[in-house]
């Protein structure tokens, strides 16, 4: 078959385009810290921050529990649609080793944050986030984003945007089967 | 040949893989070049400002309908001798998404417009200013919101001099032109 040089030569044009494309758009996204995706399996970022309460809580206080690690913000209108899942999904999962973190990741002040967790009735601790906890996790860009942690601390899981309630039942589960179950200091 | 399909599934893989999970990845809202406006030395004009907020994607309005969204705000650099004015924003639309279908949020999509009132002082220099400032936006699709951007606006004001004041007649006789 004979080859129009001019057509390879668009073909190689095309390909080197999208190489370049997505090259600087990875590295551009990476720049703050790992990808997402590249986290499960691995040892959840630990990471230290202050509740609602005033409290300090660490993610490592929760070892030993299958942890849904959830970054909202109040503006989040697809956030507040989990929201009352996550509260019912506490309540079922709970007695089994299960705990909802959530990181708030907005500037509102922590008294609206306490005001929208309350009307939306949460159950579970709220803390305050802080840019550089986002990075630690591939950089928060997208909101909600949630990761599953089992009961040794590995990132079973993660979710990006509004999912369906089957899916966090399915992620929970999993994180709840694997890992050893021990007393968590919470 | 052969090899071509499956290069270019490897580059959309490479390109996915840059997307994953980052949200869009470049700003939402982009704003159209502002026409240049000529406004006399101590008289207002309204410099438009079109912005358009890409496909799929939609951000509050100036009066969103909740205490916890974020509104879209133009903040522009105080700049001497010239003073700015009311900002005017649109009406959102009210609108429901599919993460909220019993909620109506007023947001804007596609293009809207802001205007800007700009007044020179008399004392202005003639010539052509750059006016900053910057667009706070927060943008969301329909399953997921991203962290509040900040588009940098410029507009150009071209100042012209002030008409020459009226000259005042002496009061005239009622018989002077007899």
């Amino acid at each position: 078959m004979k080859r129009n040089p001019l057509i390879l030569v668009f073909i190689a044009a095309v390909v080197a385009a999208m190489l370049f494309a997505g090259i600087h758009i990875a590295r551009k996204n990476h720049a703050g810290g790992v990808a997402p995706g590249q986290l499960i399996g691995q040892t959840a970022p630990d990471f230290e921050l202050q509740s609602l309460e005033g409290k300090s809580v660490k993610l490592s206080d929760f070892r030993g529990k299958a942890v849904l690690l959830n970054f909202w913000a109040t503006y989040c209108g697809p956030c507040k649609i989990e929201m009352p899942w996550f509260v019912e999904l506490q309540k079922e999962y709970g007695p089994q080793g299960f705990q909802i973190v959530g990181v708030a990741m907005d500037d509102a002040s922590s008294e609206d944050i306490a005001k929208f967790a309350k009307e939306m009735g949460v159950n579970y601790p709220i803390l305050l986030g802080k840019e550089s906890v986002g990075q630690s996790y591939g950089g928060v860009g997208v909101l909600p984003t949630t990761f599953f942690v089992d009961r040794d601390g590995k990132i079973t899981d993660r979710e990006f945007g509004l999912q369906s309630r089957s899916v966090f039942v399915a992620n929970i589960k999993k994180a709840l089967s694997q890992g050893q179950a021990v007393q968590a200091r919470r | 040949m052969r090899q071509t399909p499956a290069i270019g599934l490897l580059l959309l893989s490479a390109f996915l893989y840059g997307q994953d999970g980052h949200g869009p990845t470049g700003p939402v809202v982009k704003m159209a070049p502002a026409p240049l406006v000529t406004v006399r030395q101590g008289k207002a004009a309204t410099v438009p400002l079109s912005f358009r907020v890409s496909s799929g994607y939609h951000i509050n309005s100036n009066r969103p309908k909740s205490e916890f969204l974020i509104p879209t705000i133009l903040k522009i650099d105080a700049i001497t001798d010239i003073v700015i004015g009311k900002t005017t924003y649109p009406d959102g639309r009210d609108m429901s998404f599919a993460f909220a279908p019993d909620e109506k949020l007023n947001v804007y999509t596609g293009d809207f417009e802001v205007d800007v009132l700009v007044r020179p002082l008399h004392t202005v220099q003639v010539g052509k200013y750059v006016v900053r400032g910057i667009l706070k936006y927060q943008a969301c699709d329909n399953a997921a919101c991203y962290p509040p951007k900040q588009l940098p606006v410029s507009f150009d004001v071209r100042i012209a001099k002030a008409p020459p004041a009226p000259r005042k007649n002496p009061a005239q006789s009622p018989h002077a032109h007899r």
